[in-house]
């Protein structure tokens, strides 16, 4: 289809007009300032400087009024200081890249998936389908339990799963930041669908000897926006703990979970779910301001729970033959766009300036009074923000987002990409699509960043980073070996 | 549990560490189309080593395999049919199957008992499924023996390849553990054609080679009969070999493209079991496989078919059976030069048939495996292997020899012979009185008592 030219003569001045708007609402009270201040210094030149030096001998200064004046401002200030809540610092964060030999390609997978599933052509031919349109490239990895025929998600090959990932990407972060295995105050690891006794919160501590007095935490069944639940929990205790260092592992364990039935609703996870993991360190202490990477600026937590669909739409299952599977309902992106109205609903003034905010409020004045049949305005959030890393879920969830908060291919190119790289790699996703920012050279300092993840429950999470200082393309990392090939076109379609 | 029982044996793919450009298609030649019904099988064992943990072994191979297909997508690649009907390769990344398995003893204790039928599950093998797509072409199996040594087997249609490419493939991946880089990646292209195109195929200075590509494809493939084989494997010293070219009166040892040692070996073994087969002071009918690739200029490393049956025949011979014998081995293999290869190619690709013959089935065939030395194959602590089986499946009708180059410490002329034959004949050859007057050592016998 010929893409349509728009009247560019009307559009450019519509432009110009919006543009001035905004600047002249955000910028409200500099303007409003400006005069004002030019107003007392005209003043003050025209009293010149004897009359200003009269001025100042006329007020008596007692010294108990100066006294009680200084107490007075020292005691304000450190009121507000004290009630400030404390500044976290991402200082730095480290994500697992799977062996090589892990790979999985397509035509692999759907081997395997004809092999094992070899009384059901419809369901190869099902998952054949969803392969095809998901997004997912050629190098996204699968555990080596499952590349067995048929798989083998014994309990050892899943603590191994869960050692490889976790500690890889611990090694890495602690090589990254120089931190010390004994200056961990609190540690937070969330992994949904496996949580073995003890938990993997333990297994961290005794690998790395950890301290006796660490407070640790471990998250499971929270679906794939637990990473975020991981960043609000460490987030709060690092207001209670002065001084401390908290590190969040993010990873979702595929050995146990792969799905050997056939029912359609409960094949798509084994499509899309692949290897990864992240580790992050976050700190409340001064000292870590100067070399931090992101300061946390808000985090917003909405949960559908109450609502029974919401409630049922991603729901851990046994089918007709007795096989335990995650089933997908079909009204899933339904509410997920519902749950990210709610999200947006709370973020939105927190984050939005001040023009977008008036502009929202005078159409929902404008819908509730005089006319209900006026599109609802749906804010920029591309004025607040310079980066997005939405949850990579599934390409149908990055183009409904995309849709929805009209964002341009850009700003959803590190998640598309990601998920082509990594597949849906749950709550770590986040963190990959950081780093993919970062590889490209695009953090500046002073950008803000929006993180959206969606879980079961139905919960849609949000993280507002700003970025502390500019960072230079790393070195290392996941994209480190392949990121001079990406961005990639990815069609509708793979034929396989 | 007994000795040489086996543990577990688990299958999984292997995957290449690199993704392949997608649409990639390999071609095959003539000469790869006849070899559909035949497979290719290799057995490599290699020894105890005191400082491996259980398990390690197979997941080190298992990785350092995954970046040795890397470079050869055909392997990894899937058959498909094309326009014209003919089996074409896509090189869709779907990997190799690897079996994982364990047994109970020692490789060492393993060799002093292995017969036919035991080695064989040193390798796995899938026949084709009646979805080739899913089918994998390449079947690796690593054998842990739990009280050390190890075993490796690699099997293949040889639509794809023959023994001579599939050891130089193995050869470059053992090449990778040790280096990290390939020493000798493989070469794929097409089979030479003859120089004038519109040469008339039937004019050629030598006819019989095609004669024989002729009658092997018309003739019905023969049925695999419940006939059971059984292989003896002997090993011939580098002076047992010289004492058996001198008795056989082989001559030309300056022309570079025909081995002595071979010619020698091959006419004892025809004379041998012409007599076990007893066919009344006549040999019997045997048809000889050589590589061709130095014949036809290729590199050693060129990847695909490129082994030539052709017939031997030899009326009636007198009182010194062993030179006659020789001699016309010696005459056959001087024939097949290079323009008669590519007449028979060029003849091949005209009379383009869609049947497949089954080439070694007919007459007893004799392969000359010279061309490549499977005990330069050491892997990452170079140690060699302890010893190598081929087996070129299936056997049916009068059986095959298979000879080729022992360890490289034992002299240039030394040979090892894998002939495998209805089982009541292989007992008689290690006992036969020709044989036996080199000695040579019996590495693998019937193991009937």
């Amino acid at each position: 289809m010929p893409p349509i030219l728009p009247d560019f003569s009307s559009s450019v001045k519509l432009k110009y007009v919006k543009l001035g708007y905004q600047y002249l609402v955000n910028h409200i009270l500099t303007l409003m300032l400006i005069p004002v201040m030019a107003g007392i210094l005209i003043q003050v030149l025209r009293l010149g400087p004897e009359e200003i030096v009269n001025l100042w001998k006329s007020l008596h200064f007692d010294l108990v009024q100066i006294l009680c004046s200084c107490f007075f401002v020292i005691f304000i200030a450190t009121v507000y200081f004290m009630s400030k809540p404390r500044s976290i610092y991402l200082v730095d964060y480290a994500c697992y890249k799977p062996p090589v030999t892990c790979r999985v390609p397509f035509a692999t997978f759907m081997e395997h998936s004809r092999l094992i599933l070899n009384n059901n052509p419809k369901s190869v031919e099902f998952q054949m389908r969803i392969l095809e349109r998901s997004g997912l490239g050629e190098e996204t990895c699968l555990p080596p339990a499952i590349h067995y025929i048929p798989p083998a998600p014994t309990m050892e090959a899943s603590r191994g799963e869960a050692e490889v990932v976790i500690f890889s990407a611990m090694d890495s972060l602690f090589k990254k930041t120089g931190l010390k295995p004994k200056d961990i105050d609190i540690l937070i690891v969330n992994c949904s669908l496996f949580s073995p006794t003890p938990s993997l919160s333990a297994m961290v501590i005794n690998k790395y000897k950890l301290r006796s007095n660490i407070k640790s935490f471990n998250l499971s069944g929270m679906g794939c926006s637990a990473g975020l639940i991981s960043i609000d929990l460490a987030r709060d205790l690092l207001q209670v703990h002065p001084n401390s260092n908290a590190v969040v592992v993010s990873t979702e364990i595929i050995t146990p979970n792969y799905y050997k039935g056939n029912e359609r609703a409960m094949l798509l996870p084994n499509c899309l779910f692949r290897m990864g993991g992240a580790a992050i360190l976050l700190s409340n202490r001064g000292s870590e301001r100067w070399r931090a990477k992101y300061r946390l600026v808000h985090v917003v937590r909405t949960h559908k729970g109450a609502d029974d669909k919401a409630y049922r739409c991603v729901f851990e299952e046994e089918d007709k033959e007795g096989k335990v599977g995650i089933s997908l309902s079909k009204d899933l992106m339904a509410i997920a766009g519902e749950a990210l109205k709610s999200n947006i609903t709370t973020i939105g003034p927190l984050v939005l300036p001040t023009s977008e905010q008036l502009l929202f409020l005078l159409t929902l004045i404008g819908r509730k009074i005089f006319n209900p049949k006026w599109k609802p305005y749906i804010p920029d959030f591309k004025q607040a923000f310079e980066h997005f890393c939405i949850h990579a879920g599934g390409r149908a969830v990055i183009d409904e987002l995309q849709k929805n908060l009209q964002l341009s291919a850009e700003h959803v190119e590190a998640s598309r990409m990601t998920l082509h790289r990594f597949g849906n790699t749950s709550s770590s996703s986040l963190w990959y699509e950081m780093s993919y920012i970062e590889a490209k050279g695009r953090m500046k300092k002073g950008d803000r960043i929006w993180q959206i993840a969606f879980g079961s429950g139905f919960k849609c999470n949000s993280a507002v980073w700003k970025c502390n200082r500019t960072i230079k393309t790393p070195r290392d990392g996941p994209w480190m070996d392949c990121i001079d090939r990406y961005p990639v076109y990815i069609p509708e379609v793979v034929k396989l | 549990m007994a000795e040489g029982t086996f543990i577990f044996m688990v299958k999984r793919t292997v995957v290449s560490t690199g993704p392949v450009e997608p649409g990639k298609f390999c071609h095959l030649s003539v000469l790869d189309r006849l070899m559909e019904q035949n497979q290719v099988k290799i057995v490599y064992y290699y020894p105890s080593r005191a400082d491996v943990e259980p398990g390690e072994w197979i997941e080190k191979l298992g990785d350092s395999f995954a970046s040795a297909i890397t470079n050869f997508p055909i392997i990894t690649g899937r058959l498909q049919k094309n326009t014209e009907g003919h089996w074409i390769v896509k090189c869709n990344d779907g990997g190799v199957r690897m079996m994982e398995a364990k047994v109970k003893g020692s490789v060492e204790d393993w060799l002093k008992n292995v017969d036919r039928e035991k080695e064989l599950k040193l390798v796995y093998w899938e026949d084709m499924s009646p979805k080739p797509y899913y089918w994998s072409t390449f079947y690796l199996q690593v054998t842990e023996f739990e009280n050390g040594g190890l075993a490796i087997g690699l099997s293949c249609t040889h639509l794809l390849a023959d023994p001579i490419c599939a050891t130089m493939f193995f050869k470059a991946w053992a090449d990778t553990t040790l280096s990290g880089i390939m020493s000798t990646p493989p070469f794929f292209y097409s089979l030479p054609l003859s120089k004038a195109d519109n040469k008339n195929p039937n004019q050629g200075s030598y006819t019989d080679l095609i004669d024989y590509y002729k009658s092997s494809i018309e003739r019905p493939t023969p049925l695999i009969t419940n006939q059971k084989y059984a292989t003896i494997t002997l090993s011939f010293t580098d002076p047992m070999v010289r004492d058996c070219i001198a008795m056989a009166q082989a001559t030309g040892a300056s022309d570079k493209s025909r081995s002595l040692a071979f010619e020698a070996l091959a006419a004892l073994f025809w004379v041998c079991l012409s007599k076990i087969k007893g066919t009344n002071g006549r040999l019997l009918k045997m048809s000889l496989c050589s590589d061709m690739r130095n014949v036809l200029g290729l590199d050693q490393r060129f990847f695909g078919n490129c082994m030539v049956y052709n017939k031997v025949h030899l009326e009636s011979a007198g009182e010194n059976m062993l030179p006659e014998a020789s001699k016309a081995i010696g005459e056959v293999m001087k024939k097949m030069n290079a323009e008669g290869i590519k007449d028979l190619i060029y003849w091949l690709q005209c009379n383009d048939n869609q049947t497949v013959p089954l080439m070694n089935g007919y007459d007893f065939m004799c392969a000359n495996l010279e061309g490549v030395n499977p005990y330069l194959a050491t892997f990452k602590d170079r140690i060699e292997p302890l010893r190598v089986s081929y087996y070129v499946e299936p056997v049916t009708g009068p059986g095959q020899v298979l000879i080729f180059r022992s360890a490289p410490g034992e002299g240039p002329l030394s040979r090892v012979a894998m002939a495998t034959l209805p089982e009541d004949e292989a007992a008689k050859l290690c006992e036969d009185d020709l044989i036996q007057r080199f000695s040579p050592t019996v590495l693998m016998g019937t193991n009937k008592n």
